[in-house]
């Protein structure tokens, strides 16, 4: 009896001591959330997102920068105010990540309540309307907004004779945004609006449309939408007899809209990254994703996808060497005493409102590819 | 000029809308199986095609091959969906919410096979030509009227002159009546899902040619083609292809008087209003208490 009960002593010691080794090897994952539209028409920027979101991932755990491994949960938002909403209250309640990666005006606006409330910090790197600048301490934009695009795209427009613009915009506050800023900006260049056609998220025939671009004799046609539509936009204005200069936003630089043949020639604005500069960060940033993607250069969501991770890991470091917890408020505090970050493209500060400030470059799509045709400071 | 070319996209657009609603209305007609995955068979058939002719297999083998899928999709859903489900008498609310998961699961699968990308086919016959000053029609639109006609023609037809055509109509208004002349109804509601089925070809390689695809289209097609089952008449195919029509002008048409996006608005009015006005449709026989 005595032999048995201390063989059973033993064998509990034992399983204690391996399971508290195992506790003290393997450090719980650091969790951060990610709301990307992973299904559904615009469910090819969730791919491209991920492409940058993964491999800042790879970088920082490789480099042990933080003292557990990093994990991003993944939550699909379809590009839709109503299941963000959803999915961010799993990740602040459930999972209590401390940061939430945002794509999209709509969804970044919906859920940046609730970041605001539980002070998680909510980072945007594919919205880009206006709005998206005034959401509060907790919500930053690592990119330039839709006003700082439209700014460049006009007076480009304008230089090259093309001041009658007609514009086909998505019925939702990017569309809106990007309206506003055409009507306020195109006088001052000396051009003018002179048709505004708005169309519903979900239409997908646009013959019509065509048809009175081609009756209001715009030079150029400006076209604000995302994803698959933006794509039936330009294709069907092209097949319906429209052959003036089609331009747009940052939204047309996903691989599957620069590949269509119609949309050779066509305009539209990026940040300006500068991919030559001399920096560890960029050129590690390019070689990697160029050696997982045979050679494909990234587009700026990559670059402001993998931003958004590592500026995270930087913040997560700063506060792990001070002995502070990873929390919203803390990285908030960080990002605000922290000047400058060593991002790709080299250093980056952020405006008061949590955006950065990059400049603006128009681009031209010849033969599948965006050339750069001239880069504006925006201020 | 305006009116004259937005008539024709009308034209075209409706034609389409026709096409889908057709074969849709002939199978809840003959069924009353509320087949929401007959989006689904859309976006397969029109996927199907796609990835034939760019195989450099040519479009005729695209075609066949799109029907060949569409016709085995619509069965296998009867058989091996929605007649377990009715064997074990599964509520309407049950074969909605099981058509409704196989359509989600469709899209996925066309997601992930074909990627979730827009794609598009390179075509003379989407390119415009200005007929007259300022009017610009497709060959594809051309196409989608022609076929419309023929298709309607053939179906007519199929369900007047043949044994098994006036047998269909028959599975719609008695099920059990079938039964006593010998006949039997899970057959003849494998027909109906085929035929059903491969009517969504025409609408999807024309699709596939002209606007292009993502495999979240199927939603959109479903949509269209239940305001046009439900303005034309349930049951009654007639119905579904003049109101698929009506849908096509009065959006497009629309466009003269409002901003495009309220084109939709104007789909869903006229459904609005038919189901206030006429709740059994344009051509739709009025329901007995």
């Amino acid at each position: 009896m005595l032999k048995a009960t201390r063989t059973a002593a033993l064998a509990a010691a034992a399983f204690c001591a391996v399971a508290g080794l195992a506790g003290g090897v393997q450090a719980k994952d650091i969790e951060i959330g990610a709301e990307f539209p992973l299904s559904g028409s615009n469910a090819i920027y969730g791919d491209v997102f991920k492409s940058g979101t993964e491999l800042a991932v790879a970088h920082i755990n490789a480099d042990h920068m933080l003292k557990a491994p990093l994990k991003i949960l993944y939550e699909d938002s379809q590009a839709l105010p109503q299941p963000a909403v959803v999915a961010m209250t799993k990740l602040v309640e459930v999972n209590k990540v401390p940061y939430v990666l945002s794509a999209f005006t709509g969804v970044s606006k919906a859920i940046s309540t609730l970041g605001q409330r539980s002070q998680t910090v909510v980072v945007n790197g594919g919205g880009v309307g206006p709005d998206l600048a005034k959401l509060g301490p907790y919500f930053w934009n690592v990119i330039p907004l839709a006003n700082l695009e439209v700014r460049a795209m006009v007076p480009y427009l304008a230089k090259h004779d093309m001041k009658k613009v007609a514009l086909i915009y998505v019925d939702d506050p990017l569309g809106q945004a990007i309206l506003d800023e055409l009507k306020a900006n195109l006088p001052k260049a000396g051009g003018k609006l002179v048709a505004e056609m708005s169309v519903p998220t979900s239409a997908q025939s646009f013959s019509g449309v065509a048809a009175q671009v081609r009756a209001s004799g715009a030079d150029a046609v400006y076209i604000a939408s995302y994803g698959a539509q933006q794509i039936q936009i330009a294709k069907q204005l092209r097949d319906n007899g429209v052959k003036v200069q089609l331009a747009s936003y940052s939204g047309f630089s996903t691989p599957d809209a620069l590949k269509l043949p119609e949309a050779n020639g066509l305009l539209y604005t990026t940040q300006a990254v500068n991919y030559k500069a001399d920096d560890a960060v960029t050129k590690r940033f390019l070689a990697d994703y160029e050696k997982a993607h045979d050679g494909k250069k990234p587009s700026a969501y990559v670059v402001n996808y993998y931003n958004a991770v590592l500026l995270f890991g930087i913040l997560g470091h700063k506060l792990e060497e001070a002995g502070k917890p990873i929390t919203g408020a803390n990285l908030l505090a960080e990002r605000k005493a922290t000047k400058s970050f060593d991002l790709v493209g080299g250093k980056v500060s952020f405006q008061e409102n949590g955006t950065l400030l990059a400049p603006i470059q128009v681009n031209k799509i010849v033969d599948g590819a965006g050339q750069p045709q001239e880069t504006v400071d925006i201020h | 000029m305006l009116w004259l070319q937005l008539t024709l996209t009308g034209l075209q657009t409706g034609a389409l809308y026709a096409l889908t609603a057709v074969g849709f209305s002939l199978i809840f007609g003959a069924t009353r199986v509320f087949h929401f995955a007959h989006g689904a068979a859309f976006v397969l058939a029109a996927y199907v095609f796609y990835w034939v002719d760019t195989a450099g297999l040519g479009m005729i083998p695209g075609i066949v091959l799109a029907a060949l899928a569409a016709m085995a999709f619509g069965v296998a859903m009867d058989r091996l969906v929605y007649a377990p489900i009715q064997r074990h008498e599964g509520s309407f609310f049950t074969v909605f919410v099981a058509s409704f998961g196989v359509g989600i699961a469709v899209q996925n699968i066309v997601g992930m096979v074909f990627g979730r990308g827009f794609v598009t086919m390179n075509s003379t016959l989407s390119r415009s030509r200005e007929i007259v000053d300022g009017v610009y029609v497709a060959p594809l639109a051309w196409i989608a009227i022609a076929c419309a006609a023929v298709f309607f023609a053939l179906l007519q037809f199929f369900l007047r002159r043949t044994h098994t055509g006036m047998a269909l109509r028959a599975l719609a208004d008695s099920p059990e009546l079938i039964r006593v002349y010998g006949l039997d109804p899970r057959r003849l509601s494998s027909y109906a899902f085929a035929l059903g089925s491969v009517l969504v070809v025409p609408g999807a390689v024309i699709t596939a040619l002209g606007s292009g695809l993502n495999p979240a289209l199927g939603h959109h097609v479903m949509l269209i083609s239940l305001a046009a089952t439900i303005v034309g008449g349930i049951g009654s195919i007639g119905g579904a292809l003049v109101a698929g029509f009506v849908l096509g002008l009065a959006e497009n048409l629309a466009l003269i008087f409002f901003q495009s996006q309220w084109t939709e608005a104007v789909t869903f009015a006229i459904l609005f209003l038919v189901i206030l006005l006429r709740p059994s449709g344009l051509f739709g026989r009025a329901a007995a208490h």
